[in-house]
C-alpha cells in the first residue's frame, strides 16, 4: 500500500510493502508498536529505534507526530483518497479564505478589522484576551473583509467566527 | 516550628509549599477553588478547605476568607506563594493583625518596594546605582543635552505617560538629540494627550540578572548569587540558569552586596529577590525588588544546595540563619524551562483541554516541580504556566545537554506546550554560548518558530503517519480485533455495543 504523506510543508510518498517501507528510494524494516493505554509507540526503522507519539488528530489519516522533540500535523491518506482530498481541497480555496475563528474561549478587547478593508497575511484583525494575556489574531493570507462578528468586550466561545474574510 | 501552615495558593507552588511543609513536620492546609477541587495540592494536603467559585476574585484573591480558614482549621501561619496575594502590603498587614505569621517580609518592606518609583528612590538613598535618568519632564533640548552629557550616549527619550513603544527614541549622537526630543514629544502628545518625556541612559542589549536574598529577623541578610532571566517573551520568562554566564566571582560579590544593601534598606525578612540590569561593560543598574518567593527559586537550591521555602517557613518561625556568606559559592550550574500551555506554532495562544497522557522525565539531575497529572483540566481561569523543568549538572554545556534530553523525555498530550519551542531555543547558537540579552528572545522568536527539521526526522515522521494510517485502515476492516492501539474506532465500537445492550 503506498501512503502519501502532507507533513511539514512536503509531500512524500511512503509504501509499506510485507514488513519493509520504501521511502525516496530507500527500502528498510520498519514497525511501529503501541504502548498500551498511552499514544507512546515505538518506531522500529532496521535496528533503530525512537521513541514517538502518534495521535489521531481530526479527519481521518490526520495525526499529531512527535519524532526526536519535533511536533507534526501529518496527513497520510492512500494515493486515491489522496486525489479525492486535493480536488475537493481544490474547489474549496476557490470559494475563498476561511473565516477568522476564536481558536479559545476569551474576552473580546480589541476589534481591529473594518469592513470592506483589504488586509495582508499576518495582519492583526481581533484582540482577545485568555489567561490574562491579550493574543493577537491575525489574517492567514491577503483577503478583504466581508462582515465583522467581533464587539470589544464581549466574551467568545473557542470557534465563534469573528470576521468573515473573502478572497482580493 | 509551627504545627500547621496554610497555604493560600494553587498549582505547581502550592505543591512546592506543601512538599517544603511535610519534610518539616508540619501540617499543611490546602485551600482551593472549585475548579481545583481534584488538583494535585489538594490530595497531598493534610487538610483542604473550598474557598469559592473559580474566579480568583472570588477564590485565591480574598485575603479575609484565606484568615478565617486559617484561624478555624488552627494555622499559626500563611504562605502566600508567588502571585495572588504574596505581594499585597494590605494582606501581610492583615495576617499580622489576625495573630498570624505571613511568610515572607514584612507589610512595611513590601510597602517599601511596592512600586518601582519608591523601590528607586529608596535604593538611591542606600547607595545602590539605578539607570541614571530624570523623572521629571524635559523642558527643552538645552536640558537634556546637559542632562545626556551627565551619563553618556546612548540616551533614551521616554514618555512620561508611555507604553507600547510610543515615544519612545534612542539617540546616539548628541547632534540628533533636538530632532529626536521634538518627534518624541509630539508622538506622546499625539498617542497619550501628554507630550512630557524624560531621558535616561539607554542600555544596549542588557542582561535581567537578579539576586536571591535571604534575611532573618536577627539581622542577618545574605546573598544567594544570582540568576540569569534574559530569555523573556513579553515579560515573562520563558529559561532561567543559576549562576549567569556573565557574572565573574568579584562581580558576584559586588552584585550581592549591592542586593544585601537594599535588602537592609527597606528593613527586609525572609526569601526576596533584587533585580538588575546588567550591561555589557559589567554596569549593573537596580530596577525592583520582588518580595515573595520567585517561580525560577530552583535554580539557586540546585546550585547553592539548600531548600529555600523550608528557609522560608524557619526564618517566618523565628530561626537563625546559621550560614556564612563565604559558604555561598555556586556548584555546578542549573537551568530551567517554564512549560506552558502556550503554543508556539500557534503565536503562543493558550492552549486548553485535558492531560490526555503524562510523561514525565526522569534520571540525573531532573527536576519537576509540577502542578498537572493524567486528567488534569487545563482552562482559562488560571495562569498558563504547567510546571517547571528543572535540571542540575557540572557545567553549563552539559546543563544544557541534560535539559534537551529531559525535553526529549517529556511528553505531555492533551494540550499544546512550550516544549518544542524550549528544544529549539536550547540548540541556538546563541543560547549555547551564552550570548543573550532581554531582547534576543524577542529578535529570534520567528527564526525559533519556523526551523524546520532536518530531512530525516521528516521521513521519519513521514512513516510514523503512514504506519499508524495502516494499522487504524486495519482497526476499521477488523473492528473485534482487540490487540494494540487505542483509537477512537474501536471505542466507538464499544459505545455502539453498549448502546445496543441498553435496547436503545
Amino acid at each position: 500500500m503506498k501512503y502519501i504523506v502532507d507533513l511539514a510543508g512536503r509531500r512524500l510518498t511512503v509504501e509499506i510493502d510485507g514488513s519493509d517501507v520504501v521511502v525516496d528510494g530507500v527500502r528498510m524494516p520498519a514497525s511501529l508498536e503501541t504502548v498500551e493505554g498511552t499514544p507512546v509507540r515505538l518506531l522500529r526503522l532496521g535496528d533503530a529505534v525512537h521513541r514517538v507519539v502518534a495521535r489521531r488528530d481530526g479527519a481521518r489519516g490526520q495525526y499529531a507526530v512527535d519524532v526526536d522533540g519535533w511536533p507534526f500535523a501529518a496527513e497520510a491518506l492512500d494515493e486515491r483518497t489522496r486525489a479525492i482530498r486535493d480536488v475537493a481541497a481544490a474547489s474549496e480555496s476557490a470559494s475563498g479564505p476561511a473565516p477568522l475563528k476564536a481558536p479559545m474561549p476569551g474576552l473580546v478587547v480589541r476589534v481591529l478589522a473594518e469592513v470592506g478593508a483589504e488586509v495582508t497575511a499576518g495582519q492583526a484583525l481581533v484582540v482577545v484576551e485568555a489567561m490574562k494575556m491579550e493574543n493577537e489574531l491575525r489574517a492567514a493570507g491577503p483577503a478583504r473583509v466581508t462582515a465583522v462578528h467581533a464587539v470589544a468586550g464581549t466574551a467568545v466561545e473557542k470557534g465563534a467566527v469573528l470576521v468573515e474574510l473573502a478572497a482580493l | 516550628m509551627f504545627h500547621k501552615v496554610l497555604v493560600a495558593n494553587r498549582g505547581e507552588i502550592a505543591l512546592r509549599v506543601i512538599r517544603a511543609c511535610q519534610e518539616l513536620g508540619v501540617k499543611a492546609v490546602a485551600v482551593y477553588s472549585e475548579a481545583d477541587a481534584r488538583a494535585p495540592h489538594v490530595r497531598e494536603a493534610d487538610e483542604a478547605v473550598c474557598i469559592g467559585p473559580p474566579p480568583s476574585n472570588q477564590s485565591y484573591l480574598l485575603g479575609d476568607r484565606l484568615i478565617e480558614v486559617a484561624r478555624r482549621t488552627g494555622a499559626e501561619a500563611i504562605h502566600p506563594g508567588y502571585g495572588f496575594l504574596s505581594e499585597r502590603a494590605w494582606f501581610a498587614r492583615a495576617v499580622r493583625e489576625a495573630g498570624l505569621v505571613f511568610v515572607g517580609p514584612p507589610a512595611e518592606a513590601i510597602e517599601a518596594m511596592g512600586s518601582k518609583t519608591d523601590a528607586r528612590q529608596l535604593a538611591i538613598a542606600a547607595g545602590v546605582p539605578v539607570v541614571p535618568g530624570t523623572t521629571e519632564a524635559l523642558r527643552d533640548a538645552d536640558e537634556a543635552m546637559a542632562i545626556a552629557e551627565s551619563f553618556g550616549y546612548p540616551v533614551l527619550l521616554k514618555a512620561a505617560a508611555g507604553g507600547g513603544g510610543k515615544g519612545m527614541r534612542v539617540v546616539r549622537e548628541p547632534h540628533e538629540l533636538a530632532a529626536a526630543l521634538g518627534a518624541a514629544q509630539r508622538e506622546a502628545k499625539n498617542a497619550f494627550g501628554d507630550d512630557a518625556v524624560y531621558v535616561e541612559k539607554y542600555l544596549d542589549g542588557p542582561r535581567h540578572v537578579e539576586v536571591q536574598v535571604l534575611a532573618d529577623m536577627h539581622g542577618t541578610v545574605l546573598h544567594l548569587g544570582e540568576r540569569e532571566c534574559s530569555l523573556q517573551r513579553r515579560h515573562q520568562k520563558m529559561v532561567e540558569e543559576a549562576p549567569s554566564p556573565a557574572v565573574s566571582p568579584a562581580l558576584r560579590a559586588r552584585m550581592g552586596e549591592t542586593a544585601v544593601a537594599a535588602a537592609r534598606a527597606a528593613g527586609y525578612v525572609n526569601a526576596g529577590t533584587c533585580e538588575f540590569l546588567l550591561d555589557r561593560d559589567g554596569s549593573f543598574y537596580f530596577l525592583e525588588m520582588n518580595t515573595r518567593i520567585q517561580v525560577e527559586h530552583p535554580v539557586t537550591e540546585l546550585v547553592m544546595g539548600l531548600d529555600l521555602v523550608q528557609w522560608q517557613l524557619r526564618i517566618a518561625a523565628g530561626e537563625r540563619l546559621p550560614f556564612e556568606q563565604k559558604s555561598f559559592v555556586p556548584r555546578g550550574w542549573a537551568i530551567e524551562c517554564r512549560i506552558t500551555s502556550e503554543d508556539p506554532a500557534n503565536g503562543f495562544l493558550p492552549s486548553t483541554g485535558r492531560i490526555t497522557h503524562l510523561h514525565l522525565p526522569s534520571g540525573p539531575g531532573v527536576r519537576w516541580d509540577g502542578g498537572i497529572e493524567d486528567g488534569s483540566e487545563i482552562g482559562l481561569h488560571y495562569d498558563p504556566m504547567l510546571a517547571k523543568l528543572i535540571v542540575h549538572a557540572p557545567s553549563r554545556p552539559l546543563a544544557i545537554a541534560r535539559m534537551q534530553r529531559a525535553l526529549r523525555e517529556l511528553v505531555v498530550e492533551g494540550v499544546e506546550t512550550s516544549r518544542s519551542f524550549h528544544l529549539r531555543l536550547l540548540e541556538h547558537p546563541d543560547v549555547q554560548a551564552g550570548d543573550i540579552s532581554i531582547q534576543w528572545l524577542e529578535a529570534h522568536l520567528a527564526e525559533l518558530t519556523s526551523a524546520q527539521p532536518d530531512d530525516d526526522t521528516i521521513r521519519r515522521a513521514a512513516v510514523v503517519a503512514a504506519l499508524a494510517a495502516q494499522h487504524d485502515r486495519g482497526q476499521l476492516a477488523a473492528p473485534v480485533h482487540s490487540a494494540g492501539a487505542e483509537s477512537g474506532v474501536r471505542e466507538g465500537w464499544r459505545w455502539q455495543a453498549r448502546r445496543e445492550s441498553l435496547g436503545q
